[in-house]
Order: structure tokens, then C-alpha cells, then sequence
């Protein structure tokens, strides 16, 4: 097996365990940290894509860099509207605010 | 030399797999965000590894320097209990709420996996080697585009997290 599928195959593996807790855990806190890790499998796969073909590093590399910056401006919102939740129904735990207007 | 990056690759593996684990099932929500950032310390090793040192800084810069911190003062703003548990009362799950996680888990590992080593792509097994100076001319030259509006995003994304908590205040 090459390298680039052993790269790929981690960030396969990052981003399935992502999935897996933005599925599994209660609280929106626990989703924001799962979500955390299905960015960082996207970026590992893009720069293993840029470093080991014959593709242009430059693009993968800066393409990376991009999703880092947008990975931060997400978390950024989602920290507002998690803090939003809390104050007007004092938990963060997914089951307790199943409703979308209120 | 080969053998050394093959250790390497092994150990920072093992790390993102027991990182991510530790991430998804902690039933602390700060133990989660300690195996979020041995996780990206793992990540970032994979970068130095594949001849990509500023995205590894980068990601250490970003990740673990902003974003971790950022979802640490999430925990501490929302949390009453100091011992950051996620839920107060953990109660048993029904049987098909087990099903569907490993349904999500596994439809996608197993059909990426299959692609990934069915379909090799062409690959080339030593790095390109690109210089932090190549990488700062492609930012400023073909795709200025995008560099101006990530800023764009990062502003409003910024603006839009004031607001948020802003007017909620406003109305007490």
C-alpha cells in the first residue's frame, strides 16, 4: 500500500470517530469538539493529496490553511449560540432543547 | 531514515486513534478536550511528517492555541458544575440509539476505506518539498481571492458572535 493511502486512511479514520461523536454525544459542546475532529481528517487528507501526487503543494497547502480559518470562525459562532442556549434554557444538553422556535 | 518514519507514522496513529476515542467517549467534557488536543499534536506530527512544517505550526498556532481555548471557555461560560460532566443525569440509552452510532460510524469507514484501496490514486512516494516563500507568493499572487475573503469570513464570523450575545443582553 502506498503512503498516500495510509494518510488517507487515518484521515478516514479521524474523520469516522467525528461523525461518530457528533451522533453520539449530549451536549453541544461535545458535537463543536467531534466536529473539531472531522476538520482536522479533512485537512490532513488535503495535504496528503498535495504532498504525495504530482498535484501542486502550494494549492493543498493553502487550501489547509483555509479550512483552519474557517474551522475557527465556526467555532467562534458556535461558542455564541451555545452561550445564547445556556442562558435562555439554562443546560446545553441536546435532549433538554428539542425545539427550533421558542 | 525510512524506518525512523515509519515508527513515527505507527506512534502518531496510535495517538489520533486513542486521542479521538478518549475525545468521543470521555463522559468529562474537559477530559474530551485533553484527548482533542493530543489528537492535534498528533495531526500536526502527520503534517511534519508529509514535509509540510508551516501547516504543522499553523495547526498547533490555531488549533490548540485558538480553537481548544475557545471551546475551553465554552465549557467553563456553560457549565454551573465544576466538574464538567456532560450530562447531570446520565441516564441508559435505548438499544437502537447503539445501533445508529455504529451504523454512522462504520457506512462511512468502510465505503472511504474501500475507495481509498480499491482506486489508488497515482501517487509519488517522497514529499514535494514547497518553501514558506513559494507558499506566501501563492497566497498573494493566484488566489488573493480567497485569502481576502477567509479575513472576510473571520470578521463577520467575529462581528456575528458579538451580536449574538449582545442582544440577549440588551433585552435583561
Amino acid at each position: 500500500m502506498s503512503a498516500l493511502a495510509l494518510y488517507q486512511l487515518v484521515a478516514v479514520m479521524l474523520f469516522c470517530i467525528g461523525i461518530y461523536g457528533v451522533t453520539w454525544r449530549r451536549s453541544l459542546v461535545g458535537m463543536l469538539i467531534s466536529v473539531e475532529l472531522m476538520l482536522n481528517g479533512a485537512g490532513l487528507s488535503i495535504v496528503a493529496a498535495a504532498q504525495l501526487t504530482p498535484a501542486s503543494a502550494v494549492l493543498g497547502q493553502l487550501a489547509t490553511l483555509l479550512v483552519m480559518g474557517l474551522a475557527a470562525a465556526e467555532a467562534t459562532l458556535v461558542l455564541a449560540i451555545i452561550i445564547v442556549i445556556a442562558r435562555r434554557f439554562e443546560t446545553t444538553e441536546t435532549d433538554a432543547v428539542p425545539e427550533l422556535k421558542g | 531514515m525510512e524506518v525512523l518514519a515509519k515508527i513515527a507514522f505507527g506512534m502518531y496513529a496510535l495517538i489520533i486513534l486513542c486521542g479521538g476515542a478518549v475525545t468521543v467517549t470521555a463522559q468529562s467534557l474537559v477530559r474530551a478536550l485533553i484527548g482533542l488536543i493530543a489528537t492535534l499534536f498528533a495531526v500536526a506530527g502527520m503534517y511534519l511528517l508529509l514535509a509540510a512544517p508551516l501547516i504543522a505550526f499553523m495547526q498547533i498556532l490555531i488549533y490548540v492555541g485558538a480553537v481548544c481555548v475557545l471551546i475551553f471557555f465554552a465549557i467553563m461560560l456553560t457549565r454551573a458544575s465544576g466538574e464538567g460532566k456532560e450530562a447531570a443525569t446520565p441516564t441508559a440509552r435505548p438499544a437502537h440509539q447503539y445501533a445508529n452510532a455504529v451504523l454512522v460510524l462504520l457506512a462511512p469507514a468502510v465505503f472511504l476505506s474501500w475507495v481509498i484501496i480499491r482506486h489508488p490514486a497515482k501517487s509519488v512516494p517522497v514529499p514535494a518539498k514547497v518553501t514558506v516563500a513559494e507558499l506566501g507568493k501563492g497566497l498573494l499572487e493566484p488566489y488573493t481571492l480567497s485569502f481576502e475573503l477567509i479575513s472576510v469570513v473571520l470578521l463577520v464570523a467575529m462581528a456575528g458572535a458579538v451580536l449574538l450575545i449582545w442582544e440577549k443582553r440588551r433585552k435583561e
